[in-house]
């Protein structure tokens, strides 16, 4: 037999094999080489009549070129199989909505208290807690506010029933977050560094005060201390928590426990400071601070010869719905979930 | 308090050329906050927030004064006009009218005058005064009392006008209510007057006046009065104020005598009164001045030094500098050195003591927008502060990504709504004076979230929220309250075992390893009244009771009109975060393959599963783990893991351990392995 035209035949099916682009084609091609009476499978049954000595050598050839075409075809199914598959053009709807994994809400008020945590942690802030049902005697009394003091009447108290202490007077639920200043200077002299984040309450309710919310306050006191630093902790904390962009002021307001007092301000969100109906002239209060007073330094322990300090407190909900755009701060405490689920 | 200022009225004591926009701004930056200018014909009406320690400002003429040392600070030129006087010399009056005053205790009257004018013609007031009391939100009335509003919007010295003819005996004699007296007010109402009250008889011993808050209306000044009795004082503040709060009621007058009213702005204000008496009501004055002050105070002398206003304010201002704004602002002042004495001026007695007082007036003058803004440097606190505040955040994130929604609810609920959840509110902190029926301390967050899901059921089927606050725990009459910080859980349609192990996955995360849950048996308390019984576990963490959970009994359900199965945990936070730690315990990874192997239980009594894993860990030190991976019926599947840290096991080794564990069961709990 001729050794060429096993090989010829080999070539001619791979050539064709490799040109196919179907499998039906492919089908064809293997019928007509391996089929019962394609070209190699006739070769195969021609082996027998060879001389014996050939036998064994051309049939391993015919054998090694079935084998060659089977594979060929078997490649080439794969690469036909897998240009359909790239060229598939199913419509597919990358609209459909993903499967959803579930995740809960946090609050808003725990969002805010985190942030401002952090920021002023960044600088050094210690974060502290004090009792939230508190004595006259931290709440006013020690702030420089004895009783029957006309500064009381700003701080709408609610007082508790029937708790009364001889030293400490009568107890109230805290309407600042002031009430922690004489307990930190209590337990520690300075430096102090405090953020205090608390629950306060007072006798008001509308769409800018609910009886029970959130303040949080600055006492820094160490030696050297003055209000060039308290400027530059506000400014620092409004831009990082407002934006670059923002711009803060002071002016002066009264406290009983800080001498001299200020109202802090900031530029206004809607208006960016040029002045519009949700600002005064640009400016939007947001909380107030002062150097604390020499008297509530001595009755902390603290000497005021030797110390000086700031204070800040402002009401986290009001800085919160700034930011957020929220008009009644009583959504904040109704747990209403069309509104929790959108945080 | 707020007070409005006409412009045009504040233009009588300012001659300045700044506008109603320069005036607000300048005022505000410097000294009083100025909240809204309302336009008004030909005007403009500034509202300005007076703080408490400023009652000097509670007037027109308190502003032109403020005024006249900040405006030059904006390069604006600023004059202040003194308000016009009469002269009359007030004690060479012939044949003048007569009235015996006595004054029960000095204290309750610092400062006590009085005038008496004669063929006082009583008539509307002028055009333009009606006009100006209407736009500081006065009526006007006629022009005797609205010459006291007027003078008190202008010069913020409240005055009180009598009809002498109606003071009995020409006699007043200034004390003390006794206990049930009562005065009917020129607003005819008759008011039960508290113990203490500062009040004025006449010689019937009838009241005429309840002072510093309103006049008596047996005594006021009406259409046919002739002669008018001018009354202008200073009152004890503190007895002003109890008497308001008592009464809950207040006055212009009295916000004005509580925050303390000067006693020697009182004869100018007088002064100013007869030019107005003579001019709108052409009165003669026919008595001497009445004029008791038994104290007068002793003018005040405060200094500051150069350094401390620079320790205070942090940058330089020369004290020439410091010294013309004080003089601006009216105080005398002498610079001795690196020192400043300044003497106050007497409507500022009150306010200024302290060197500190002297550093504001200087600093909000020369500008708090001039003080630079700078970080402070220095040493930082050692402790760390409230480390739970953290484990708070970490919980938090943890529920959150278990699908919690958290909320914040009141911390105070009505009786109403504890009764549902059986809790007394005898055993309860209260509020004295609540500002709805939510009169409560909450001893508990459970009611809250109920409410919350009833609430909220009908927008979300499944419900997960949860709570982290204080609850309120009376102690002792002179103790604070304890305030235990909660989490509580509330969930509805989960089962007991998914709840379970959300709280187990929560303590996993908080690192805490020693827990378990105990059976809960007390009936009584709260948690046996509003569970279900047989559904109900104590948790237990490092030994100690940190908690519940449970499902909620239907009753309970129904009464919050709850449709779901609803499971409750609740746990004390203090209590758990004391055994959480952040670390985690390192094992090294095992070098040889661990056998693992389910066998399935025959378990047809009541045997707590946990006793059956426990016997089954305890035969064999190479038993790692023992997991229940599947239940039904009757049988479950424990999955144990065997494993030597120093070799391979071999089936034989394995073998013979499993042996023991069934035989172990057989013998000790008569449990089968399924066959």
């Amino acid at each position: 037999m001729d050794l060429n035209k096993i090989q010829n035949l080999k070539n001619q099916a791979l050539s064709s094999i490799i040109e196919a682009d179907t499998k039906d084609e492919l089908e064809q091609i293997r019928i007509s080489y391996l089929g019962r009476k394609g070209g190699i499978t006739n070769l195969l049954k021609e082996v027998p009549k060879l001389k014996p000595e050939e036998r064994k050598e051309i049939g391993k050839l015919i054998n090694e070129a079935k084998k060659v075409v089977e594979d060929g075809i078997k490649q080439q199914i794969k690469i036909i199989l897998k240009q359909k598959e790239n060229k598939d053009d199913k419509w597919f709807d990358v609209t459909m909505p993903g499967e959803k994994t579930n995740l809960g809400h946090l609050h808003l008020i725990t969002l805010a208290s985190q942030e401002i945590s952090d920021i002023f942690k960044r600088i050094g802030f210690k974060q502290v807690s004090y009792p939230e049902i508190e004595w006259d005697w931290y709440a006013f009394e020690k702030l420089n506010m004895p009783k029957n003091h006309p500064a009381r009447d700003e701080w709408e108290t609610f007082f508790i029933k029937g708790l009364k202490n001889k030293k400490y007077g009568g107890a109230v639920l805290t309407p600042h977050t002031s009430s922690g200043q004489i307990r930190e200077m209590e337990k520690h002299q300075p430096p102090i560094r405090m953020l205090n984040i608390a629950k306060c309450y007072r006798r008001q309710i509308d769409t800018s005060h609910a009886p029970m919310f959130y303040q949080f306050e600055t006492l820094v006191i160490n030696k050297g201390i003055n209000i060039t630093h308290l400027k530059g902790t506000l400014d620092y904390f409004v831009k990082e928590y407002f934006g670059k962009d923002r711009k803060t002021r002071i002016r002066p307001f009264h406290f009983q426990f800080t001498e001299p007092s200020f109202e802090v301000d900031i530029t206004c969100s809607v208006c960016g400071g040029k002045g519009c109906k949700v600002c005064k002239e640009g400016w939007v209060e947001i909380g107030g601070a002062g150097m604390v007073h020499p008297q509530v330094l001595k009755n902390g322990g603290i000497d005021p010869n030797k110390y000086t300090g700031f204070a800040s407190g402002f009401g986290l909900e009001r800085v919160l719905m700034m930011k957020y755009g929220i008009d009644d701060i009583r959504l904040l405490f109704n747990s209403d979930f069309r509104f929790l689920n959108q945080f | 308090m707020n007070i409005l200022i006409p412009d045009s009225w504040l233009r009588d004591f300012i001659k300045t050329k700044a506008s109603v926009k320069q005036i607000a701004e300048y005022l505000s930056l410097c000294s009083q906050s100025v909240e809204k200018i309302i336009p008004s014909k030909n005007d403009s009406i500034y509202e300005i927030e007076i703080t408490s320690n400023r009652p000097d400002c509670l007037s027109i003429y308190g502003i032109a004064r403020e005024l006249n040392a900040i405006l030059p600070r904006f390069n604006i030129k600023a004059e202040l006009i003194e308000p016009k006087e009469d002269k009359s010399k007030l004690s060479e009056i012939k044949k003048p009218l007569q009235l015996r005053v006595e004054i029960n205790k000095d204290s309750l009257c610092p400062r006590f005058t009085a005038l008496i004018f004669d063929n006082v013609e009583i008539k509307p007031s002028s055009k333009i005064t009606q006009e100006r009391l209407e736009k500081a939100g006065i009526r006007a009335l006629n022009n005797v009392i609205d010459i006291s509003n007027y003078l008190m919007t202008e010069l913020g010295q409240p005055m009180h006008t009598f009809d002498y003819d109606k003071i009995k005996k020409n006699k007043m004699t200034l004390r003390e209510s006794k206990e049930e007296e009562t005065v009917v007010t020129i607003d005819n109402k008759e008011r039960k007057l508290p113990k203490g009250t500062i009040v004025i008889e006449d010689g019937e011993k009838r009241l005429i006046d309840l002072c510093g808050i309103m006049g008596g209306a047996n005594s006021e000044v009406d259409e046919n009065t002739k002669r008018v009795l001018l009354f202008i004082q200073t009152y004890d503040p503190i007895k002003i104020r109890q008497t308001c709060q008592k009464l809950s009621f207040r006055t212009e007058a009295a916000s004005r005598f509580e925050k303390g009213v000067d006693p020697e702005g009182v004869i100018p204000a007088m002064k100013r009164a007869i030019k107005m008496f003579k001019d709108n009501c052409d009165a003669s004055i026919a008595s001497n001045l009445i004029d008791i002050y038994p104290n007068p105070q002793k003018p005040q002398k405060v200094s500051l030094t150069k350094d401390k206003l620079k320790k205070v304010t942090g940058i330089e201002i020369n004290l020439e500098e410091a010294g013309k704004i004080l003089n601006n602002l009216s105080f005398e002042t002498k610079i001795k050195q690196d020192e400043i004495e300044a003497l106050v001026p007497h409507w500022r007695w009150e306010d200024i003591n302290i060197p500190e007082d002297l550093i504001e007036e200087i600093a909000r003058i020369y500008g708090y927008y001039n003080i630079p803004n700078n970080l402070f440097v220095g040493n930082i606190p050692q402790d760390g502060g409230n480390q739970n505040l953290n484990w708070q955040s970490k919980i938090k994130n943890v529920l959150k990504s278990l699908n919690f929604n958290e909320t914040y609810n009141y911390s105070m609920v009505s009786p109403q709504i504890l009764e549902k959840v059986k809790i007394e509110k005898s055993d309860c902190i209260q509020i004295d004076n609540p500002l709805t029926e939510e009169n409560i301390m909450r001893p508990s967050l459970i009611p809250s979230l109920l409410t919350v899901i009833s609430n909220n059921q009908k927008y979300q089927d499944k419900i997960r929220i949860f709570e982290i606050a204080n609850i309120y725990l009376f102690i002792k009459e002179d103790k604070l309250p304890e305030e235990n910080l909660t989490l509580t859980l509330a969930i509805t349609k989960d089962s007991f075992y998914s709840v379970k192990g959300i709280l187990e996955t929560l303590l996993n995360e908080l690192n805490i390893k020693d827990y378990k849950f105990n059976p809960y048996e007390l009936e009584k308390t709260t948690y046996g009244k509003i569970f279900k019984h047989n559904n109900l576990a104590e948790i237990i963490v490092d030994k100690e009771p940190v908690g519940v959970i449970g499902e909620l009994d239907h009753k309970i359900r129904d009464d919050f009109n709850i449709k779901e199965r609803t499971i409750i945990v609740d746990i004390e936070l203090d209590q758990i975060l004391k055994s959480a730690s952040s670390i985690k315990e390192y094992k090294p990874i095992p070098k040889y393959p661990a056998i693992i192997e389910d066998l399935t239980l025959v378990i047809d009594k009541n045997v707590p599963i946990e006793d059956i894993i426990e016997l089954i860990k305890s035969t064999s030190l190479i038993i790692e783990t023992v997991d229940l991976v599947d239940s039904f019926k009757e049988n479950f599947t424990l999955r144990i893991s065997y494993q030597d840290e120093k070799k391979t096991l071999t089936d034989k080794e394995v073998k013979k351990v499993r042996e023991k564990i069934i035989k172990n069961l057989r013998d000790k709990l008569k449990i089968k392995i399924k066959s």
